[in-house]
């Protein structure tokens, strides 16, 4: 019961990001003569309005939103740590003049990022992977920095540094496992964030590409459609859903353990 | 550090970050493809070459960046950030407006978090060793899992369009806030309703709670008066924070129901190409978070002293 709590999410986000390798059918063939198909044996969750299949469609479209998220969440992971326990250990003038230099690039919000590098490159996935990270690494980067301050007031690293362990040792081998459950947790929420904010964008039109297949995307042909075909609608919004949900049961795990 | 010179370095801070973020915001612009040049001549006349370049020349785009960032400043220190190249109406008026049409959501969005927040708390407070507690539980992780774009659009979907309840678009007064205000909020009401069951808990297990305990108090008084205080002083820093993140969230609720806030703003002068309207406005959203952030650091480090004073 207590692996289940775990092993649940963990089974859906596998299932939502291989998922299309089961996929039975192209996303993109299309079949106007079946269009708004029912439910059946061939087309599990039916056809859309240009005869694609539905199913296929959405564990495509899971395996790009949750492959950015992935992707994305595994570079912040590593990069904002790295920097922010470097930053943690800087002295206090430069750490006056990051900390500044963090507050401001953090306070300008992933929309406007993303606003602007679409500007740049144009609607693309490197394009939401780049913007999503930016904004999100350097608040992984206060976290991480924040945390290491904390910890390195303790007195286990004043023993640490007593019986001779080098600074990269003391980060890395005393620190970070100490800090590594917060970021995880952290880094939980974060992908959340991640799976709602690129349908919320390819929502409003800031899509991953023209023939990108996301939910975002997704969602708002099948709004249109919305009083004839609910299905079209609800079914991208569950898988959203699920995914969000399942990453924020994770974070409810992580967060569990350090109660005290 | 004495509480002066803290106020004193967060000060300093706040001004140092406000400046980067102007810097910020400009090389961004900077790198992007619009050229001024050519996006305020299409405006105007019909595009050409040699009109374009005179237009540069005339606007002074053509002269090192680090003198325009400096002339941009000025400009801004002098509350004079130009016109829009869409219906030449001062940016500082239009970006006045969007910030109060901002400001009006996500004021309302915080009442109704603190308010949700503060009965969903002692609820799950309440409740959190029985069934029904677990499901209140598993309930605000799941609400904290529907997207608010999706809230809104179904909002509109049901409320407006099926059943005719409100106007989709020209409603006045509360009623024009009060259901993108609503969407905002629901994330942020179990967000908060966990982490204050939590510090209720906490708070809960203290050693003035056992004093109180001893003096014959009941449980729910003892929540009421000791505890509760604490656990929401602990809440109130992360949520100065997340009503900065809700200036920037509101954006897309603010698309969907096409109030003219900041966010809807962006999105907009971003397809016109309005360069000075999208300046201001990045430039004001990053602004308000800032300003927002910092509030956080004072109060928790306000709070802090007076726990220790006591």
């Amino acid at each position: 019961m207590k692996h289940l709590k775990w092993i649940i999410p963990v089974l859906i986000i596998i299932f939502c990001f291989l998922g299309f390798l089961i996929a039975p059918h192209d996303p993109e063939a299309m079949d106007i003569a079946n269009k708004y198909a029912p439910f059946s044996a061939e087309f599990p969750l039916g056809t859309d309005q240009f005869g694609r299949c539905e199913l296929s469609r959405l564990l495509y479209g899971g395996y790009v939103t949750l492959g950015i998220v992935l992707l994305g969440g595994g570079i912040v992971l590593v990069l904002g740590t790295l920097i922010g326990l470097w930053l943690g250990r800087a002295n206090a003038a430069r750490s006056l003049v990051f900390s500044s230099l963090l507050d401001a690039v953090t306070a300008i919000p992933p929309l406007a990022y993303l606003i602007i590098f679409v500007g740049i490159w144009g609607n693309s996935i490197p394009t939401m992977l780049v913007a999503l990270t930016v904004s999100l690494i350097l608040r992984m980067i206060k976290l991480v920095k924040t945390q290491t301050e904390i910890e390195l007031d303790k007195a286990y690293v004043l023993c640490a540094v007593s019986s001779g362990a080098s600074r990269s040792r003391v980060l890395f081998v005393h620190i970070l496992p100490n800090i590594i459950r917060p970021l995880v947790h952290f880094l939980c929420l974060s992908c959340a964030e991640m799976i709602m904010n690129i349908s919320a964008f390819s929502f409003i039109g800031l899509t991953l590409g023209d023939d990108v297949i996301d939910w975002g995307s997704m969602l708002s042909e099948g709004r249109s459609m919305l009083m004839t075909h609910p299905s079209l609608l609800f079914l991208p919004i569950l898988f959203i859903f699920l995914c969000t949900l399942a990453f924020n049961l994770l974070a409810k795990q992580l967060e569990g353990g350090d109660a005290a | 550090m004495s509480t002066k010179r803290f106020l004193l370095q967060k000060l300093l801070q706040l001004l140092m970050t406000l400046f980067l973020v102007t810097a910020i915001t400009f090389i961004l612009m900077q790198l992007s493809p619009i050229d001024a040049a050519e996006a305020y001549s299409r405006r105007i006349f019909t595009v050409d070459e040699t009109r374009i370049e005179a237009v540069r020349e005339q606007m002074g785009l053509n002269r090192p960046i680090v003198v325009q960032y400096l002339d941009w400043l000025n400009d801004l220190l002098h509350f004079d950030l130009g016109n829009s190249y869409v219906d030449n109406r001062d940016v500082f008026l239009i970006v006045g407006s969007a910030l109060k049409e901002t400001a009006c959501i996500v004021l309302l969005s915080a009442v109704l978090q603190a308010v949700g927040a503060l009965i969903l708390g002692i609820l799950l407070y309440l409740t959190r060793k029985n069934v029904i507690g677990k499901i209140l539980a598993f309930a605000s992780i799941a609400a904290i899992s529907i997207p608010a774009f999706y809230l809104a659009t179904s909002f509109i979907d049901v409320v407006a369009v099926r059943w005719n309840l409100i106007s989709v678009s020209g409603n006045t007064g509360l009623m024009r806030y009060l259901p993108a205000a609503l969407c905002l909020a629901v994330g942020g009401i179990a967000f908060f309703g966990q982490m204050l069951s939590k510090a209720i808990q906490q708070a809960m297990s203290e050693d003035s709670v056992l004093y109180a305990r001893c003096r014959g108090l009941g449980d729910p008084y003892i929540v009421v008066r000791y505890a509760m205080p604490q656990a929401i002083i602990s809440t109130v820093p992360t949520f100065m924070q997340m009503m900065g993140m809700c200036m920037a969230g509101s954006a897309i609720v603010e698309n969907i129901f096409s109030l003219p806030g900041l966010g809807y703003r962006i999105v907009n002068s971003l397809t016109n190409r309005d360069l000075p309207v999208i300046y201001a406005t990045v430039l004001f959203l990053a602004f308000a978070l800032v300003i927002f952030n910092i509030l956080a650091d004072i109060i928790q480090r306000l709070l802090q002293t007076r726990k220790g004073d006591l």
